[in-house]
């Protein structure tokens, strides 16, 4: 029981950090980025592919480093026209962008599977409860929060932070103020992309890598930002919380049902509070 | 909000009477040149393309008279094309011949309701919704293995002839062919007639200014779940054709990527006409075979065409069709030295 | 005169925010009633919540029977109407299709009569997007008054309209009160409209009553007076 709800806060977790990248990318450029699955699994693979040749933790600077290049790129060349449309538009765009990534991962790494072990300094169990529990799972946790609350401290109380906020609240208000949206813009995606990419890369040696791992997760994301509301962290939060216990309790008692149960939860959601737990009414 | 298009239909008169006769004389002519000159892969593709362009046609319409983006019509498709399996198999009560339109009729009287329940959302918050939809479909059709043969897909028992046509035929890919432009060609008609009538001019109200509609005495809800009921019914239809065309019907046809496709196509193929999205599907197939000819990047290449024209051009094939038609009465009256 | 439609203490808060309170009037056959006061009194609240265009507490009697939970669309059937200060029509429609679209909502009406008395006789064809302002406020209103309703609700229907404009407005209510016998709501700023058309008036301020009475006692009340200039005190 125990250890269903440890599984369930991991899960939670890496919800919590895709997701995240999400709200930041919806938030400031009202894109909404239906490639997010296909960086988080770039991440998994170049982080992959760094790690098997050096360290982990350098696989993790990289795929960090790398999506967040990747990001600014396509805010720069694509997110930033995109802001001022119809955000289904976005929608199609970002497919665009998810076909070209799937490709890339297809023909650089092929379509087989891989696996990556945890670090050894990471592998290994700990007795939680009287049971084995992976000390891996714990430092995604661990990593999360780390990510999470240093997000949330940057947001809070530094001064692009606050440029951030104001830009997501009213782009173009905030633009008369004088906060340069131009270069808010790559830098926060950029930052969107590099927790996709980070979340993948810690998602690796816990779930491995395989071609459909992009959409699967997208799907995913998707439903923890909507249930969660558009544009809220916290919601992201409470939402991806939820998630990773329904997944990681269902998966255990109603295996049939489990890769139903967040769609439910989803469309239970929409139809009674369409904007989400903590989003605004639309 | 260019990218959904959604154009004024015209009136009917005199000149679209004309433009009829002058469309069907088109395709006639088209059936038979396909079939003089088409070569087995040309015309392979076309039939494939045909189905899947009743899905497409389907996704467009919602956008076209409702705004509302869908990801989960490849549901309707894949319940089609199911249902097509037991209205053909010996468990079925009816004949197939009574049974198939029913299958239609069934997936849209289901999606009518579940468009009663999720009519009151718009914009991203449908859209995410159709999105769960499709993927229950598609997870209910992997699990439930005594019903659809699960994952690995069930076979249809295909009976010798349907309305006096031949199995052989239907499973032919011209006869599927022309089997898919007769009948996508009816709905076309009429769904052009449907939107010039009361009804059409109010779907349009209905886009525009939904709070004022229900003030004038109109229960919209009703109304937004028959357009949604009808855009799954071309869905069905589709699903119908591809069950006969390949004999077998398996999950795949219900993932979200299939849903993701058909919407590629009707954003390819542009919804400020209401043939678009059937463009849009040959021009996808086409594309993709072409691009599969080239390179093995074509997934990367499709992509970006994509991009383009959601940024470049995002009415799409009709779009610049249309574009194009306006500027000929100007170029003729330049020509005249006016 | 038996009063045809009755709002009995109408409220409406939005959070910790009181915009309406108590508010109660009864409109009657054949007569305009006029419900004026300061920015910010709660006149389109007033109407929003009555027309049950936004939820809010109190009742609503349409002959004496409580139709404060029927569904919009049946209102209008019951001939309950409401006209909108920010224009609410369909652009892309022609006038015509959207009065065809109204008078069919309705439950019938002929939309000759009503479109040549408000002058759009000429622009029928033309699409809503095309006309002026001022002529888009009578299609709003046009679509109000289609199908003879027994009730009508206006909002600000002189909004942004010019003098001459609202001088005609105003002799359109007064026909249409009159020989239609249709009980009126108006909810209006222009004061010169509002005095020549309303049989009574209802003054709120800040979301509560103030008083009620004939135009005449109304003007010349102090407090009332005092809400629209002397609050500054």
């Amino acid at each position: 029981m125990l250890i269903n709800a440890l599984n369930g806060l991991v899960y939670g977790s890496l919800l919590f950090v895709l997701a995240s990248g999400l709200v930041l990318i919806y938030g400031l450029r009202r894109v909404v980025n239906f490639s997010h699955g296909a960086l988080y699994m770039l991440g998994a693979y170049a982080g992959y592919s760094v790690a098997v040749s050096f360290s982990f933790p350098l696989g993790v600077v990289a795929a960090g480093l790398a999506l967040g290049a990747i990001g600014v790129l396509l805010d720069v060349v694509l997110f930033r026209q995109l802001s001022t449309r119809h955000p289904l538009v976005t929608v199609i765009a970002t497919f665009g962008v998810l076909l070209v990534i799937e490709d890339l991962v297809r023909s650089v790494w092929g379509t087989q599977n891989y696996a990556i072990d945890p670090p050894a300094l990471l592998s290994g169990v700990v007795e939680i409860g009287g049971a084995p529990f992976p000390v891996y799972r714990l430092f995604i946790v661990g990593a999360s929060a780390a990510m999470a609350a240093a997000l949330a401290a940057w947001l809070r109380y530094s001064r692009s932070g606050l440029f951030v906020r104001a830009a997501s609240q009213d782009p173009s208000v905030a633009a008369m103020c004088g906060v340069r949206t131009a270069l808010i813009g790559p830098m926060v995606v950029g930052l969107g992309a590099a927790f996709a990419g980070l979340s993948g890369i810690l998602a690796a040696p816990f779930l491995s890598l395989n071609p459909a791992m992009g959409s699967e997760v997208l799907v995913l994301s998707f439903v923890v930002s909507v249930i969660g509301g558009l544009g809220s962290f916290s919601g992201a939060f409470i939402s991806a919380m939820l998630l990773g216990q329904v997944q990681a309790f269902g998966t255990v008692h109603t295996p049939e049902l489990a890769s139903l149960l967040p769609f439910l939860l989803m469309s239970v959601v929409l139809i009674f509070r369409p904007q989400g737990i903590a989003g605004q009414k639309v | 909000m260019a990218m959904i298009s959604t154009a004024r239909p015209p009136v009917a008169g005199l000149s679209q009477r004309f433009s009829v006769l002058i469309v069907l004389v088109a395709l006639a002519a088209l059936l038979f040149g396909v079939e003089r000159f088409g070569s087995r892969i040309l015309v392979s593709l076309l039939a494939q393309a045909i189905i899947v362009s009743a899905l497409a046609f389907g996704v467009g319409l919602l956008i076209r008279v409702s705004g509302l983006v869908s990801f989960g019509h490849a549901a309707p498709f894949g319940l089609g094309a199911y249902g097509t399996v037991y209205a053909l198999s010996g468990a079925a009560p009816l004949p197939p011949e009574i049974g198939l339109p029913l299958v239609v009729m069934f997936v849209t009287l289901v999606f009518f309701l579940i468009g009663l329940v999720i009519s009151r959302l718009e914009g991203v918050a449908f859209s995410m919704l159709t999105l769960a939809l499709g993927q229950a479909a598609f997870v209910a059709a992997t699990k439930f293995r005594s019903l659809t043969g699960g994952g690995d897909g069930v076979i249809i028992d295909m009976p010798r002839q349907l309305y006096g046509v031949h199995a052989d035929v239907l499973q032919s890919p011209y006869g599927m062919f022309v089997v898919g432009v007769a009948l996508l060609t009816l709905v076309y008609f009429a769904l052009s007639i449907a939107e010039c009538t009361q009804l059409g001019r109010l779907a349009v109200a209905i886009r525009e200014n939904e709070e004022r509609v229900r003030f004038l005495g109109y229960r919209t809800r009703v109304l937004k779940a028959g357009v949604f009921a009808v855009s799954a019914s071309l869905a069905a239809l589709g699903g119908v054709l591809f069950a006969l065309y390949q004999g077998f019907v398996s999950p795949e046809i219900l993932h979200w990527s299939f849903s993701g496709s058909a919407l590629i196509m009707a954003i390819l193929g542009g919804t400020s006409a209401l043939w678009g999205p059937v463009a849009g599907a040959f021009a996808f197939f086409f594309l993709k075979d072409g691009l599969a000819d080239v390179t093995t990047h074509w997934l990367a290449v499709l992509g970006i065409t994509l991009i383009l024209v959601t940024i470049a051009w995002p009415s799409g094939i009709s779009g610049a069709v249309q574009f194009l038609l306006a500027r000929v009465p100007a170029l003729f009256a330049k020509g005249k030295g006016r | 005169m038996s009063a045809l439609f009755r709002c009995v203490d109408i409220g409406k808060q939005y959070g910790g925010l009181v915009a309406l309170q108590g508010i109660s009037l009864s409109l009657e056959v054949g007569r305009v009633h006029g419900l004026i006061g300061p920015n910010g009194a709660g006149k389109s609240t007033f109407i929003d919540v009555v027309s049950g265009r936004t939820p809010g507490t109190g009742h609503v009697y349409l002959d004496d029977r409580d139709i404060t939970r029927v569904p919009l669309s049946e209102r209008r059937r019951m001939g309950v109407s409401r006209s909108f200060q920010r224009t609410s029509i369909f652009p892309a429609l022609t006038i015509r299709e959207q009065l065809d679209i109204a008078a069919h909502g309705a439950g019938g009406g002929h939309t000759g009569e009503l479109t040549d008395m408000l002058g759009l006789a000429d622009v029928l064809d033309a699409r809503a997007e095309e006309v002026s302002y001022g002529q888009q406020r009578l299609v709003d209103l046009a679509l109000a008054l289609v199908g003879n309703p027994r009730v009508l609700l206006l909002d600000e229907p002189a909004a942004g309209l010019s003098v001459a404009e609202s001088q005609t407005l105003a002799a359109h209510l007064e026909e249409v009160a009159a020989r239609w016998k249709v009980a009126v709501l108006l909810v209006e700023h222009d004061m010169d409209v509002v005095f020549r058309v309303c049989h009574v008036l209802t003054v709120l301020a800040s979301g509560r009553w103030l008083v009620a009475g004939p135009p005449d006692e109304v003007r010349s009340d102090p407090a009332v007076i005092g809400a629209y200039f002397g609050s500054a005190a």
